[in-house]
């Protein structure tokens, strides 16, 4: 009996909660390789790791269950027989988590609690609730599904029933490396081993299977099949002793993809491994025509006009487009411009150099005419400003530098691959928002929702409106000064956040400006973080959200040099 | 019916009888203080005379009042020229009262902080035998996801935690504020007889609980040279700020109605979060106005007022919120 009930999901949900409830990375990683043990077959094995590493539906599979906030929230309001505007909104704006706000209150309301009748339903049939919720597209069906899976579970599962279904962080303190670790321990394999798998497979239930049955060995690269992307650090936070062990790329302002390639079959992956060929026909086209050998590049795809590479906000236009149309293809056409080759004569090359990659990437790229980045060895740190002026003027973000002797894995790793970027901007902005901080902030407001001004603004009744949250970026000093500031200009307490008087204005940096119609200002900021405290200006001298839209518009039509003489990328 | 005037942060004024209640403004002649905790002291007076319970009366003392209070115990009233006032236990704190005002524009309710059921380490909580006219509520935990676990189980986690804590050789810390929570734990962990050192701020009013012969049990002040393995008691702001900070071994937990919140916990990294506070959840606060049925009911002391009138509105209770310029038909 007790070993029947290490199936259920709500075993899954409680181990979620004792993983959050307990401190310490180490405590974490053995609860988790504990419950792993306990899980007898391996459909069940798998569908818990992959609840709690990466959601509910494989990474590779490109499914998603596709259920709004919205859908489930009124849901949920509905099921309580209380007010979504006046009740529910409150409790999800003091508490920061729907899924948090269901929970408590499913446990609270005494209406919903009536219709509950937990049935400790099995990791497997929650596997197919989500199925079935993918495979239905209307609000009415989707409440259907969740509503018959709801009354059978207890709040807490329904809580991380829902974190699990919206493949964002369970919240527990627990992340994808812990998962690995935790893999690890249970089956008694290296980290290493693990990782590599894991990058194989893209899999992270597949991987403790495999790890469960002491077959690591066994996991292959499929082509068709693709893997998780090796990633950049900031080299801000990296300390560089020697730069002549690297090569600079410029850094394109485009959709990094990873594209395979067998004859006529070409399939193009996103970074989160989605397929996104049919979006891109012209590219499929470039590469069959091609008559390649059977191979996988990484590389990012870009608009590419009159010589000239275009801003990712014309690349926008064509993401997510199933069937672009022929004007939309005749106005934005796009160009994959590779870097990397991981895949050749049947056989993964991940652990070859990347010097080696290269030259086997250029051989190909000047027999086969497909481009490829222009690299060039780094003289010194002088030859760095040089290359980086020069990919700006391309229009492009700035430059990568890789380092010649570096395998390719998945993930940051360390110094292997160190992005430099040119800062996108600068605005001044109002604090509208304190947020309690965590970790070693604990304790005072560390984190703040920053506004725009629309004062003016006809579209809005509102003085400032957010544009973005930002954290870090000011001294142990400043920070001090700033809660010594916010105590005095707080108008109100939600819990952990403070609504605040607006009076400390923020001269906020960021990386680029998007088009987010889903926020009030229908813009946000990518990266948006302190580059001063600006206690010199006042609430009237904040900058405007049209401001932000002229921004916005002078970076789509800032002036690209052709890519005529000096090129980014080379062709053959 | 009375009329009310709330004057922005200095308190409650009852404009016709002259009354101030936490209020530190000009207009009143009589002031009542509802209990100790900072953000309700007056931190001026201009009244001919404030009154306040006589632990509240040594708690404004110890906090650093300098005007001169009167004591007026429970049950007892005083009578102005226009009204009778009388304390009523609000079981949030030692000496927290509730203020009842009766006059010839009707009656009215104050509740201060309070809770119901009570803290075992107050007076217990007690309503005036009347009908309520007016009754100006605060409400703190205004939203249906406060809603807190039965005292049997917060206090099975608050003496779980310390004897847990203690047998595998760690020191407990318990955050909770230095007046109220702090000694309402200690009420608790007493039953382990083992020895508690509390922070300094809320050591000075223990003695006031020992007065009105609450028992706190074995306690000091806290000696950072002989913390460790004794039960500690301090403000969450203290365990940023060095206290305790030699004791490698410790476990910490945050107690208060805001660890009902999962962001606490990052917030403050802690090892456990026990939800006990010193106000009434929001199913008990909707209860208590269904009993008193009040003629007008005020929620003040929350960002979210319209939730609580809200679930009046259905139940056909009248109330509004005391952050609109309330002037109610008289």
């Amino acid at each position: 009996m007790s070993n029947q009930a290490q199936n259920t999901f709500l075993q899954l949900a409680k181990t979620a909660q004792t993983i959050n409830e307990t401190r310490g990375s180490n405590a974490k990683i053995k609860i988790c390789a504990e419950y792993f043990k306990l899980l007898e077959t391996d459909e069940d094995l798998q569908m818990a790791a992959q609840f709690l590493g990466e959601g509910a539906f494989s990474d590779v599979s490109g499914k998603r269950a596709s259920v709004g906030s919205r859908t489930y929230s009124t849901l949920a309001a509905d099921l309580c027989e209380i007010d979504y505007e006046k009740v529910f909104k409150p409790s999800k704006t003091a508490t920061g988590s729907s899924s948090e706000v269901i929970e408590k209150l499913f446990t609270n309301i005494p209406e919903s609690r009536a219709k509950w009748d937990p049935q400790h339903i099995s990791l497997q049939e929650v596997k197919s609730i989500y199925d079935h919720l993918e495979e239905v597209s209307s609000r009415a069906d989707k409440q259907e599904i969740l509503t018959n899976a709801w009354i059978q579970m207890t709040p807490l599962e329904v809580k991380y029933f829902l974190r699990i279904m919206g493949r964002g962080s369970l919240r527990i303190g627990f992340e994808s490396k812990s998962i690995v670790s935790a893999i690890a321990k249970a089956f008694k394999h290296k980290v290493d081993e693990v990782r590599y798998v894991h990058m194989l497979t893209g899999s992270i239930g597949k991987t403790t299977v495999l790890a469960q049955q002491d077959n690591l060995a066994e996991a292959r690269f499929n082509l068709f099949q693709p893997i998780a992307f090796m990633l950049a650090s900031p080299i801000e936070s990296r300390a560089v002793d020697n730069y002549s062990n690297y090569v600079a790329e410029e850094k394109f302002d485009g959709m990094r993809c990873q594209i395979h390639i067998k004859g006529d079959n070409v399939k193009i992956f996103s970074r989160d491994l989605n397929d996104v060929t049919q979006s891109f026909p012209e590219i499929v086209e470039y590469f069959t025509e091609r008559s390649l050998p059977e191979i996988v590049l990484d590389g990012e795809i870009c608009v590419f006009k009159d010589d000239t590479i275009l801003p990712f906000q014309l690349l926008q236009k064509r993401m997510g487009l199933k069937k672009p149309s022929k004007k939309v293809l005749q106005e934005y056409p796009t160009l994959l411009i590779s870097y990397d080759i991981l895949f050749y004569d049947g056989q993964p090359i991940f652990e070859k150099t990347l010097a080696e990659r290269r030259t086997l990437l250029s051989e190909l790229s000047s027999k086969f005419n497909f481009p490829i980045t222009t690299q060039q060895h780094i003289r010194d740190k002088d030859h760095i400003d040089e290359l980086f002026e020069l990919a700006l003027a391309h229009g492009n973000e700035g430059l990568m530098l890789k380092h010649r002797d570096s395998t390719y894995e998945y993930g940051q790793r360390r110094k292997s691959w160190l992005k430099v970027k040119k800062p996108g901007g600068s605005i001044d902005t109002i604090m509208m928002y304190a947020h309690a901080g965590s970790g070693k902030r604990g304790g005072t407001y560390s984190d703040f929702t920053l506004g725009v001004s629309v004062r003016d603004d006809e579209r809005y009744e509102e003085e400032f409106i957010p544009i973005g949250k930002a954290y870090g970026g000011y001294t142990d000093e400043e920070l001090k000064k700033m809660n010594a500031k916010i105590k005095e200009i707080t108008a109100e307490k939600y819990g952990p956040t403070l609504g605040l008087l607006p009076e400390i204005v923020i001269e906020l940096e960021f990386d680029d400006i998007q088009v987010n119609k889903r926020t009030k200002a229908n813009f946000t900021l990518r990266f948006p973080r302190f580059k001063a405290i600006r206690w010199d200006l006042s609430p009237d001298d904040v900058d405007t959200l049209k401001d932000v839209e002229h921004l916005y518009k002078e970076k789509i039509d800032q002036e690209r040099l052709s890519q005529k003489d000096q090129p980014s990328f080379i062709i053959g | 019916m009375l009329k009310i005037t709330k004057a922005g942060n200095h308190g409650i004024l009852l404009p016709q009888l002259s009354i101030g209640l936490d209020y530190s403004g000009k207009k009143a002649d009589y002031v009542f203080v509802s209990h100790g905790h900072a953000d309700h002291i007056p931190w001026k007076s201009y009244a001919k005379a404030v009154y306040a319970t006589p632990p509240t009366k040594e708690f404004m003392i110890r906090r650093g009042t300098k005007y001169e209070v009167q004591e007026l115990p429970f049950r007892e009233s005083i009578e102005t020229d226009k009204a009778k006032v009388t304390f009523y236990p609000a079981g949030h704190i030692l000496g927290s009262a509730m203020t009842f005002v009766e006059s010839d524009f009707g009656n009215l309710l104050y509740t201060g902080d309070y809770r119901t059921p009570a803290s075992p380490a107050t007076e217990g909580f007690e309503l005036p035998d009347a009908e309520i006219d007016t009754f100006i509520t605060e409400a703190t935990f205004s939203l249906p996801v406060y809603k807190w676990p039965s005292y049997e189980e917060l206090k099975a986690d608050i003496m779980g935690f310390a004897r847990s804590a203690l047998e595998e050789n760690y020191t407990p810390v318990f955050l909770a504020y230095n007046l109220g929570k702090a000694q309402e734990i200690m009420h608790l962990v007493k039953d382990l007889n083992h020895p508690v050192q509390i922070h300094g701020a809320g050591f000075k009013l223990c003695e006031v609980y020992d007065q009105e012969g609450i028992d706190l049990g074995n306690y000091e002040t806290y000696n950072r040279d002989t913390c460790e393995g004794k039960i500690l008691v301090c403000p969450s702001s203290a365990i940023n700020n060095g206290f305790a900070s030699n004791v490698r071994k410790k476990r910490i937990t945050y107690c208060s109605g805001w660890a009902a919140m999962e962001s606490r916990r990052s917030q403050l990294t802690v090892d456990k979060l026990i939800p006990i506070s010193d106000h009434l959840d929001f199913f008990e606060l909707i209860s208590l106005c269904e009993h008193l049925q009040p003629k007008m009911t005020y929620i003040t002391h929350t960002p979210n007022p319209n939730v609580v009138k809200h679930y009046l509105d259905e139940r056909g209770i009248p109330s509004q919120s005391l952050y609109m310029e309330a002037e109610p038909n008289d």
